[in-house]
Protein backbone atom coordinates (compact mmCIF):
# COMPACT_ATOMS: atom_id res chain seq x y z
CA UNK A 1 0.00 0.00 0.00
CA UNK A 2 1.23 3.18 -0.42
CA UNK A 3 2.06 5.02 2.51
CA UNK A 4 0.31 8.47 1.92
CA UNK A 5 -2.92 6.54 1.41
CA UNK A 6 -5.81 7.33 3.68
CA UNK A 7 -8.30 5.30 2.35
CA UNK A 8 -8.36 2.01 0.39
CA UNK A 9 -11.42 0.63 -1.31
CA UNK A 10 -11.26 -2.71 -2.54
CA UNK A 11 -13.84 -4.63 -5.00
CA UNK A 12 -16.99 -3.45 -3.00
CA UNK A 13 -20.24 -4.76 -4.15
CA UNK A 14 -23.86 -4.22 -2.72
CA UNK A 15 -27.31 -4.81 -3.59
CA UNK A 16 -30.55 -4.02 -2.59
CA UNK A 17 -32.30 -7.37 -3.10
CA UNK A 18 -32.44 -7.75 -7.08
CA UNK A 19 -30.61 -4.12 -7.67
CA UNK A 20 -27.06 -3.62 -8.18
CA UNK A 21 -26.03 -0.47 -6.56
CA UNK A 22 -22.29 -1.31 -6.33
CA UNK A 23 -20.47 -3.41 -8.68
CA UNK A 24 -17.38 -3.92 -7.94
CA UNK A 25 -15.84 -0.58 -6.96
CA UNK A 26 -12.20 0.16 -6.01
CA UNK A 27 -10.28 3.08 -5.04
CA UNK A 28 -7.26 4.81 -3.27
CA UNK A 29 -7.34 8.11 -1.27
CA UNK A 30 -4.09 9.75 -0.34
CA UNK A 31 -3.79 12.18 2.44
CA UNK A 32 -5.09 15.39 1.51
CA UNK A 33 -6.92 15.01 -1.68
CA UNK A 34 -10.02 15.44 -2.77
CA UNK A 35 -11.77 13.33 -4.85
CA UNK A 36 -15.29 13.90 -6.37
CA UNK A 37 -17.58 11.23 -7.42
CA UNK A 38 -19.92 12.14 -10.25
CA UNK A 39 -22.93 10.12 -12.15
CA UNK A 40 -26.42 10.18 -12.87
CA UNK A 41 -29.36 9.28 -10.11
CA UNK A 42 -29.13 5.64 -9.24
CA UNK A 43 -25.13 5.09 -10.17
CA UNK A 44 -24.04 4.10 -6.29
CA UNK A 45 -22.47 7.03 -5.72
CA UNK A 46 -24.64 7.46 -2.17
CA UNK A 47 -24.13 3.75 -1.49
CA UNK A 48 -20.56 3.93 -1.90
CA UNK A 49 -19.83 6.98 0.33
CA UNK A 50 -22.44 5.25 2.93
CA UNK A 51 -20.43 2.40 2.53
CA UNK A 52 -17.01 4.01 3.65
CA UNK A 53 -18.30 4.69 7.19
CA UNK A 54 -20.46 1.40 7.14
CA UNK A 55 -23.87 3.24 7.56
CA UNK A 56 -24.30 0.61 4.27
CA UNK A 57 -22.96 -2.53 4.95
CA UNK A 58 -21.62 -3.49 1.73
CA UNK A 59 -21.95 -7.30 0.76
CA UNK A 60 -18.53 -7.95 0.14
CA UNK A 61 -15.10 -5.72 -0.35
CA UNK A 62 -12.64 -4.55 1.77
CA UNK A 63 -12.47 -0.89 3.27
CA UNK A 64 -8.91 -0.01 4.67
CA UNK A 65 -9.07 3.42 6.58
CA UNK A 66 -5.17 4.29 7.24
CA UNK A 67 -4.18 0.74 7.90
CA UNK A 68 -7.30 -0.43 9.73
CA UNK A 69 -9.10 -2.58 7.57
CA UNK A 70 -12.75 -1.27 9.03
CA UNK A 71 -14.66 -4.05 7.30
CA UNK A 72 -13.01 -6.55 9.53
CA UNK A 73 -16.16 -7.67 11.75
CA UNK A 74 -13.90 -7.72 14.83
CA UNK A 75 -13.53 -3.90 14.25
CA UNK A 76 -15.68 -1.49 16.71
CA UNK A 77 -17.26 0.67 13.84
CA UNK A 78 -18.13 3.42 16.23
CA UNK A 79 -14.67 3.90 17.04
CA UNK A 80 -14.03 4.03 13.49
CA UNK A 81 -16.63 6.48 12.53
CA UNK A 82 -15.45 9.37 14.85
CA UNK A 83 -12.58 9.41 12.36
CA UNK A 84 -14.78 9.96 9.26
CA UNK A 85 -16.79 13.18 8.89
CA UNK A 86 -19.85 13.07 7.23
CA UNK A 87 -22.16 15.55 5.59
CA UNK A 88 -25.74 14.48 4.72
CA UNK A 89 -27.48 15.73 1.98
CA UNK A 90 -30.22 16.51 4.05
CA UNK A 91 -28.23 18.00 6.86
CA UNK A 92 -29.80 15.49 9.58
CA UNK A 93 -28.90 18.13 12.52
CA UNK A 94 -30.27 17.29 15.78
CA UNK A 95 -33.38 19.28 16.06
CA UNK A 96 -33.56 19.56 20.26
CA UNK A 97 -29.98 21.10 19.87
CA UNK A 98 -28.92 24.15 19.33
CA UNK A 99 -26.41 25.34 16.97
CA UNK A 100 -23.44 24.69 19.43
CA UNK A 101 -24.78 21.67 21.19
CA UNK A 102 -24.98 19.90 17.61
CA UNK A 103 -21.59 20.28 17.18
CA UNK A 104 -20.41 19.59 20.57
CA UNK A 105 -22.60 16.63 21.29
CA UNK A 106 -19.86 14.47 19.30
CA UNK A 107 -17.19 15.88 21.31
CA UNK A 108 -18.67 15.40 24.53
CA UNK A 109 -20.58 11.63 24.17
CA UNK A 110 -18.28 9.98 21.68
CA UNK A 111 -14.39 11.52 22.19
CA UNK A 112 -15.61 11.78 26.11
CA UNK A 113 -14.14 15.91 26.36
CA UNK A 114 -15.24 18.01 29.10
CA UNK A 115 -17.66 20.74 28.63
CA UNK A 116 -15.06 23.66 28.40
CA UNK A 117 -12.72 21.52 25.96
CA UNK A 118 -16.34 20.46 23.65
CA UNK A 119 -16.89 24.32 23.78
CA UNK A 120 -13.76 25.63 22.34
CA UNK A 121 -13.34 23.15 19.83
CA UNK A 122 -17.30 23.62 18.81
CA UNK A 123 -16.55 27.30 18.58
CA UNK A 124 -12.98 26.52 16.83
CA UNK A 125 -15.33 24.59 13.74
CA UNK A 126 -18.04 27.25 13.57
CA UNK A 127 -15.58 29.92 13.39
CA UNK A 128 -14.08 27.57 10.21
CA UNK A 129 -17.48 27.18 8.13
CA UNK A 130 -18.15 31.14 8.85
CA UNK A 131 -21.12 30.98 10.87
CA UNK A 132 -21.82 34.22 12.51
CA UNK A 133 -21.83 33.34 16.56
CA UNK A 134 -25.04 34.91 17.36
CA UNK A 135 -26.58 31.73 15.67
CA UNK A 136 -24.70 29.80 18.11
CA UNK A 137 -27.80 29.27 20.82
CA UNK A 138 -30.24 28.95 18.08
CA UNK A 139 -31.77 25.65 16.98
CA UNK A 140 -31.79 24.15 13.12
CA UNK A 141 -35.32 25.26 12.53
CA UNK A 142 -34.83 28.78 12.69
CA UNK A 143 -31.60 28.20 10.67
CA UNK A 144 -31.20 28.62 6.53
CA UNK A 145 -30.44 25.68 4.41
CA UNK A 146 -27.15 27.04 3.99
CA UNK A 147 -26.47 27.81 7.62
CA UNK A 148 -27.73 24.46 8.68
CA UNK A 149 -25.13 22.54 5.87
CA UNK A 150 -22.48 24.67 7.76
CA UNK A 151 -23.73 23.68 10.76
CA UNK A 152 -23.54 20.14 9.72
CA UNK A 153 -20.28 20.19 8.15
CA UNK A 154 -19.12 22.00 11.49
CA UNK A 155 -20.25 19.02 13.24
CA UNK A 156 -18.46 16.62 11.28
CA UNK A 157 -14.88 19.01 11.47
CA UNK A 158 -14.95 19.43 15.24
CA UNK A 159 -14.12 15.47 15.47
CA UNK A 160 -11.05 16.26 13.58
CA UNK A 161 -12.13 13.60 10.99
CA UNK A 162 -9.27 11.98 8.59
CA UNK A 163 -11.50 12.59 5.90
CA UNK A 164 -14.58 14.44 5.47
CA UNK A 165 -17.21 12.61 3.06
CA UNK A 166 -19.93 15.30 1.74
CA UNK A 167 -23.37 13.39 0.35
CA UNK A 168 -24.44 16.19 -2.24
CA UNK A 169 -24.33 18.65 -0.05
CA UNK A 170 -25.73 21.18 -2.17
CA UNK A 171 -28.87 19.79 -3.33
CA UNK A 172 -31.32 19.96 -0.75
CA UNK A 173 -30.61 23.68 -0.72
CA UNK A 174 -32.20 26.71 -2.29
CA UNK A 175 -29.75 27.69 -5.16
CA UNK A 176 -29.20 31.82 -3.07
CA UNK A 177 -27.63 29.09 -0.62
CA UNK A 178 -25.57 26.62 -2.67
CA UNK A 179 -22.52 29.59 -3.10
CA UNK A 180 -21.94 29.51 0.77
CA UNK A 181 -21.69 26.06 1.09
CA UNK A 182 -19.64 24.94 -1.42
CA UNK A 183 -16.87 27.89 -0.12
CA UNK A 184 -16.72 26.16 3.07
CA UNK A 185 -15.65 22.79 1.23
CA UNK A 186 -13.41 24.72 -0.94
CA UNK A 187 -11.29 26.39 2.21
CA UNK A 188 -11.58 23.28 3.57
CA UNK A 189 -10.42 20.91 0.54
CA UNK A 190 -7.35 23.78 0.14
CA UNK A 191 -6.77 23.76 3.56
CA UNK A 192 -5.22 19.92 3.38
CA UNK A 193 -8.61 18.12 4.71
CA UNK A 194 -9.13 14.96 2.77
CA UNK A 195 -12.51 15.05 0.66
CA UNK A 196 -14.67 12.75 -1.04
CA UNK A 197 -17.42 14.56 -2.68
CA UNK A 198 -20.42 13.50 -3.74
CA UNK A 199 -22.23 16.15 -6.28
CA UNK A 200 -24.01 17.40 -9.08
CA UNK A 201 -22.16 20.15 -9.20
CA UNK A 202 -19.83 19.96 -12.24
CA UNK A 203 -18.56 22.94 -12.60
CA UNK A 204 -17.02 22.93 -9.05
CA UNK A 205 -16.29 19.63 -9.27
CA UNK A 206 -14.13 20.82 -12.33
CA UNK A 207 -12.58 22.99 -10.04
CA UNK A 208 -12.06 21.09 -6.91
CA UNK A 209 -11.58 17.48 -7.61
CA UNK A 210 -7.34 16.19 -8.10
CA UNK A 211 -9.54 13.20 -9.14
CA UNK A 212 -13.39 12.85 -10.47
CA UNK A 213 -14.58 9.47 -10.55
CA UNK A 214 -17.96 8.86 -12.88
CA UNK A 215 -20.19 6.36 -11.71
CA UNK A 216 -22.50 4.22 -13.89
CA UNK A 217 -24.71 1.26 -12.67
CA UNK A 218 -22.35 0.82 -9.64
CA UNK A 219 -18.93 0.57 -11.54
CA UNK A 220 -16.57 3.10 -11.46
CA UNK A 221 -16.84 3.71 -15.28
CA UNK A 222 -13.75 6.03 -15.39
CA UNK A 223 -11.86 8.61 -13.36
CA UNK A 224 -8.72 11.19 -13.87
CA UNK A 225 -7.82 13.94 -13.03
CA UNK A 226 -10.56 17.32 -14.30
CA UNK A 227 -8.28 18.18 -16.94
CA UNK A 228 -7.72 14.62 -18.48
CA UNK A 229 -11.15 14.02 -18.46
CA UNK A 230 -12.69 17.13 -20.14
CA UNK A 231 -9.72 17.07 -23.05
CA UNK A 232 -9.93 13.37 -23.46
CA UNK A 233 -13.08 11.56 -22.01
CA UNK A 234 -12.78 7.85 -22.77
CA UNK A 235 -16.32 7.07 -22.20
CA UNK A 236 -19.43 8.70 -23.82
CA UNK A 237 -21.10 8.52 -20.84
CA UNK A 238 -18.22 10.61 -19.06
CA UNK A 239 -18.52 13.04 -22.03
CA UNK A 240 -21.96 13.49 -21.92
CA UNK A 241 -22.27 14.37 -17.89
CA UNK A 242 -19.23 16.42 -18.09
CA UNK A 243 -18.82 18.49 -21.22
CA UNK A 244 -22.62 19.15 -21.42
CA UNK A 245 -22.61 20.78 -18.02
CA UNK A 246 -19.39 22.55 -18.30
CA UNK A 247 -19.95 24.51 -21.43
CA UNK A 248 -24.25 24.89 -20.11
CA UNK A 249 -22.46 26.35 -16.97
CA UNK A 250 -20.33 28.68 -18.98
CA UNK B 1 -83.97 14.78 50.71
CA UNK B 2 -81.28 16.13 53.12
CA UNK B 3 -79.54 19.31 51.95
CA UNK B 4 -78.31 19.85 55.47
CA UNK B 5 -76.41 16.37 55.78
CA UNK B 6 -74.79 16.75 51.92
CA UNK B 7 -73.22 20.02 53.34
CA UNK B 8 -71.84 17.75 56.11
CA UNK B 9 -70.71 15.09 53.56
CA UNK B 10 -69.01 17.58 51.47
CA UNK B 11 -65.53 17.30 53.34
CA UNK B 12 -65.76 13.36 52.71
CA UNK B 13 -66.18 13.61 48.74
CA UNK B 14 -63.21 15.92 48.55
CA UNK B 15 -61.27 13.30 51.01
CA UNK B 16 -61.77 11.52 47.58
CA UNK B 17 -59.72 13.84 45.72
CA UNK B 18 -56.10 12.51 47.26
CA UNK B 19 -56.93 9.21 46.47
CA UNK B 20 -57.98 9.79 42.65
CA UNK B 21 -54.54 11.80 42.60
CA UNK B 22 -52.75 8.73 44.43
CA UNK B 23 -54.83 6.56 41.76
CA UNK B 24 -53.95 9.25 38.65
CA UNK B 25 -50.43 10.07 39.42
CA UNK B 26 -49.42 6.81 40.34
CA UNK B 27 -50.73 5.06 37.36
CA UNK B 28 -49.44 7.41 35.24
CA UNK B 29 -46.13 7.27 36.61
CA UNK B 30 -45.69 3.35 36.36
CA UNK B 31 -47.18 3.76 33.29
CA UNK B 32 -44.49 5.85 32.22
CA UNK B 33 -41.73 3.51 33.52
CA UNK B 34 -43.38 1.04 31.81
CA UNK B 35 -44.14 2.80 28.87
CA UNK B 36 -41.33 4.44 28.06
CA UNK B 37 -38.44 1.49 27.93
CA UNK B 38 -41.47 -0.51 26.05
CA UNK B 39 -41.89 1.64 23.44
CA UNK B 40 -38.29 2.12 22.73
CA UNK B 41 -37.89 -1.64 22.65
CA UNK B 42 -40.59 -1.98 20.22
CA UNK B 43 -39.22 0.63 17.80
CA UNK B 44 -35.71 -0.65 18.12
CA UNK B 45 -35.25 -4.40 18.83
CA UNK B 46 -35.58 -7.38 17.21
CA UNK B 47 -38.70 -8.86 15.96
CA UNK B 48 -39.33 -11.78 18.96
CA UNK B 49 -38.58 -8.97 21.51
CA UNK B 50 -41.07 -6.79 19.75
CA UNK B 51 -43.78 -9.74 19.53
CA UNK B 52 -43.32 -10.89 23.31
CA UNK B 53 -44.15 -7.15 24.50
CA UNK B 54 -46.87 -6.79 21.48
CA UNK B 55 -48.32 -9.27 23.41
CA UNK B 56 -48.36 -7.14 26.82
CA UNK B 57 -49.67 -4.06 25.52
CA UNK B 58 -52.48 -6.23 23.30
CA UNK B 59 -53.23 -8.02 26.78
CA UNK B 60 -53.49 -4.67 28.54
CA UNK B 61 -55.35 -2.66 25.84
CA UNK B 62 -57.67 -5.39 24.86
CA UNK B 63 -58.96 -6.39 28.64
CA UNK B 64 -61.23 -4.11 30.85
CA UNK B 65 -60.32 -2.43 33.40
CA UNK B 66 -62.90 -4.09 35.77
CA UNK B 67 -61.48 -7.60 34.61
CA UNK B 68 -58.34 -6.65 34.86
CA UNK B 69 -59.10 -4.98 38.58
CA UNK B 70 -60.35 -8.43 39.44
CA UNK B 71 -57.90 -10.40 38.09
CA UNK B 72 -55.13 -8.47 39.65
CA UNK B 73 -56.88 -8.18 43.24
CA UNK B 74 -58.86 -11.56 43.42
CA UNK B 75 -56.42 -13.55 41.70
CA UNK B 76 -52.89 -12.62 40.70
CA UNK B 77 -51.70 -11.14 43.39
CA UNK B 78 -53.38 -13.00 46.20
CA UNK B 79 -51.91 -16.48 44.35
CA UNK B 80 -48.40 -14.96 44.31
CA UNK B 81 -48.75 -14.14 47.92
CA UNK B 82 -49.10 -10.94 48.04
CA UNK B 83 -51.90 -8.80 50.32
CA UNK B 84 -52.30 -5.47 48.49
CA UNK B 85 -54.49 -2.88 49.03
CA UNK B 86 -57.27 -2.05 46.81
CA UNK B 87 -55.70 1.46 46.41
CA UNK B 88 -52.26 -0.21 45.70
CA UNK B 89 -53.50 -3.02 43.25
CA UNK B 90 -55.42 -0.13 41.77
CA UNK B 91 -52.45 2.07 41.08
CA UNK B 92 -50.36 -1.01 39.93
CA UNK B 93 -53.33 -1.86 37.42
CA UNK B 94 -54.17 1.33 36.37
CA UNK B 95 -49.80 1.36 35.97
CA UNK B 96 -49.63 -1.32 33.78
CA UNK B 97 -52.55 -0.67 31.73
CA UNK B 98 -51.56 2.87 30.98
CA UNK B 99 -47.92 1.45 30.31
CA UNK B 100 -49.52 -0.19 27.50
CA UNK B 101 -51.04 2.67 26.24
CA UNK B 102 -48.28 4.83 27.04
CA UNK B 103 -45.59 2.57 25.02
CA UNK B 104 -47.73 3.11 22.09
CA UNK B 105 -47.71 6.89 22.51
CA UNK B 106 -43.49 6.51 22.75
CA UNK B 107 -43.20 3.91 20.03
CA UNK B 108 -45.55 6.37 17.82
CA UNK B 109 -43.44 9.55 18.61
CA UNK B 110 -40.28 7.35 18.19
CA UNK B 111 -41.35 6.73 14.35
CA UNK B 112 -41.87 10.02 13.49
CA UNK B 113 -38.03 11.02 14.18
CA UNK B 114 -36.30 10.67 10.92
CA UNK B 115 -34.00 7.91 10.62
CA UNK B 116 -31.65 10.76 9.22
CA UNK B 117 -30.80 12.12 12.70
CA UNK B 118 -29.93 8.56 13.83
CA UNK B 119 -27.60 8.19 10.96
CA UNK B 120 -25.63 11.25 12.00
CA UNK B 121 -25.26 9.94 15.37
CA UNK B 122 -23.97 6.65 14.32
CA UNK B 123 -21.85 8.98 11.71
CA UNK B 124 -20.31 10.25 14.89
CA UNK B 125 -18.94 7.34 16.33
CA UNK B 126 -22.39 7.44 18.62
CA UNK B 127 -23.83 3.79 19.48
CA UNK B 128 -27.18 2.69 19.05
CA UNK B 129 -28.04 3.11 22.72
CA UNK B 130 -26.39 6.66 22.79
CA UNK B 131 -28.18 7.63 19.53
CA UNK B 132 -31.56 6.80 21.23
CA UNK B 133 -30.90 8.12 24.87
CA UNK B 134 -29.27 11.49 23.35
CA UNK B 135 -30.78 11.93 19.79
CA UNK B 136 -34.54 10.26 19.77
CA UNK B 137 -35.97 10.25 23.06
CA UNK B 138 -35.30 13.83 24.02
CA UNK B 139 -37.21 14.70 21.23
CA UNK B 140 -40.11 11.72 21.44
CA UNK B 141 -41.11 12.93 24.89
CA UNK B 142 -41.58 16.42 23.83
CA UNK B 143 -43.68 15.14 21.07
CA UNK B 144 -45.33 12.73 23.00
CA UNK B 145 -46.72 15.62 25.73
CA UNK B 146 -49.85 16.32 23.96
CA UNK B 147 -50.90 12.90 23.57
CA UNK B 148 -49.78 12.11 27.64
CA UNK B 149 -52.12 14.93 28.56
CA UNK B 150 -55.33 12.52 26.81
CA UNK B 151 -53.59 9.86 28.92
CA UNK B 152 -54.07 11.98 32.02
CA UNK B 153 -57.68 12.79 31.10
CA UNK B 154 -58.60 9.53 30.16
CA UNK B 155 -56.99 7.82 33.41
CA UNK B 156 -58.55 10.05 35.83
CA UNK B 157 -62.18 9.24 34.64
CA UNK B 158 -60.68 5.71 34.25
CA UNK B 159 -59.99 5.77 38.06
CA UNK B 160 -63.69 5.97 38.83
CA UNK B 161 -63.35 2.17 38.02
CA UNK B 162 -61.18 1.21 41.15
CA UNK B 163 -64.53 1.78 43.32
CA UNK B 164 -65.26 -2.00 41.91
CA UNK B 165 -62.58 -3.12 44.42
CA UNK B 166 -63.51 -0.17 47.01
CA UNK B 167 -61.21 2.23 46.55
CA UNK B 168 -62.94 5.25 48.11
CA UNK B 169 -61.75 7.98 44.82
CA UNK B 170 -64.46 10.81 44.53
CA UNK B 171 -67.30 9.14 42.26
CA UNK B 172 -67.39 6.11 44.61
CA UNK B 173 -67.98 8.89 48.22
CA UNK B 174 -70.28 10.59 45.81
CA UNK B 175 -72.06 7.59 45.39
CA UNK B 176 -71.70 6.48 48.97
CA UNK B 177 -73.19 10.19 50.07
CA UNK B 178 -76.07 10.19 47.51
CA UNK B 179 -77.55 6.78 48.94
CA UNK B 180 -76.66 7.92 52.58
CA UNK B 181 -78.19 11.59 52.27
CA UNK B 182 -81.40 10.23 49.31
CA UNK B 183 -80.20 12.95 47.28
CA UNK B 184 -79.59 11.66 43.91
CA UNK B 185 -78.15 14.10 41.70
CA UNK B 186 -75.83 16.65 43.20
CA UNK B 187 -73.32 14.41 44.61
CA UNK B 188 -72.13 13.50 41.66
CA UNK B 189 -72.67 17.00 40.32
CA UNK B 190 -70.24 18.15 42.62
CA UNK B 191 -67.64 15.02 42.06
CA UNK B 192 -68.12 16.15 38.29
CA UNK B 193 -66.85 19.30 38.57
CA UNK B 194 -64.20 18.49 41.32
CA UNK B 195 -62.62 15.88 38.44
CA UNK B 196 -63.15 18.46 35.66
CA UNK B 197 -61.37 20.73 37.42
CA UNK B 198 -58.61 17.82 37.82
CA UNK B 199 -58.71 17.52 35.01
CA UNK B 200 -58.47 20.71 34.34
CA UNK B 201 -55.00 21.67 36.21
CA UNK B 202 -53.76 18.35 35.03
CA UNK B 203 -54.21 19.65 31.41
CA UNK B 204 -53.30 23.36 31.93
CA UNK B 205 -49.77 21.58 33.50
CA UNK B 206 -49.25 19.30 30.56
CA UNK B 207 -49.89 22.60 28.00
CA UNK B 208 -46.87 24.38 30.03
CA UNK B 209 -44.53 21.54 30.22
CA UNK B 210 -45.22 21.24 26.49
CA UNK B 211 -44.83 25.37 25.36
CA UNK B 212 -41.86 25.38 27.68
CA UNK B 213 -40.16 22.00 26.65
CA UNK B 214 -40.97 22.91 22.57
CA UNK B 215 -38.37 23.19 20.43
CA UNK B 216 -37.71 26.53 18.74
CA UNK B 217 -38.84 27.58 15.09
CA UNK B 218 -40.00 23.49 14.91
CA UNK B 219 -43.87 24.27 15.21
CA UNK B 220 -45.26 27.78 14.77
CA UNK B 221 -48.43 29.01 16.70
CA UNK B 222 -47.50 27.88 20.46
Amino acid sequence: MISDTILNVVDLHKKYGDSIALDGVSFRVRKGETKVIIGPNGSGKTTLLKCLNLLVKPDKGRIWLGNIEITDPRININKIRRKIGFVFQDFNLFHHLTVLNNVMIGLVKVRKLKKHQAYKKAVDALSTVGLDNTLYHKYPAQLSGGQKQRVAIARALAMDPVIMLYDEPTSSLDPQFVNEVLQVIRKLAKNGVTSIIVTHQIDFALEIADEIIVMHKGRIIESGRPTELLSNPQNILTKKILIRNFRTLR
Amino acid sequence: MNYISLIEYLPYIFEGLLWSLALVLGGLGIGFTIGLPIGTMITYSDKYTKFILNVYIWIFRSTPLIVLLFLFYWGVFPNIGLKLSPLITSIIVLGLRSGAYQSEIFRGALESIDEGQILAAYSLGMSKIQAIISITIPQALRISIPSLSNEYAILLKDSAICFTIGVLEVLTRARIVSIATGIALIPYLIAGIILMMMTYIGLKFFHTVYKKTVIPGLIEGI
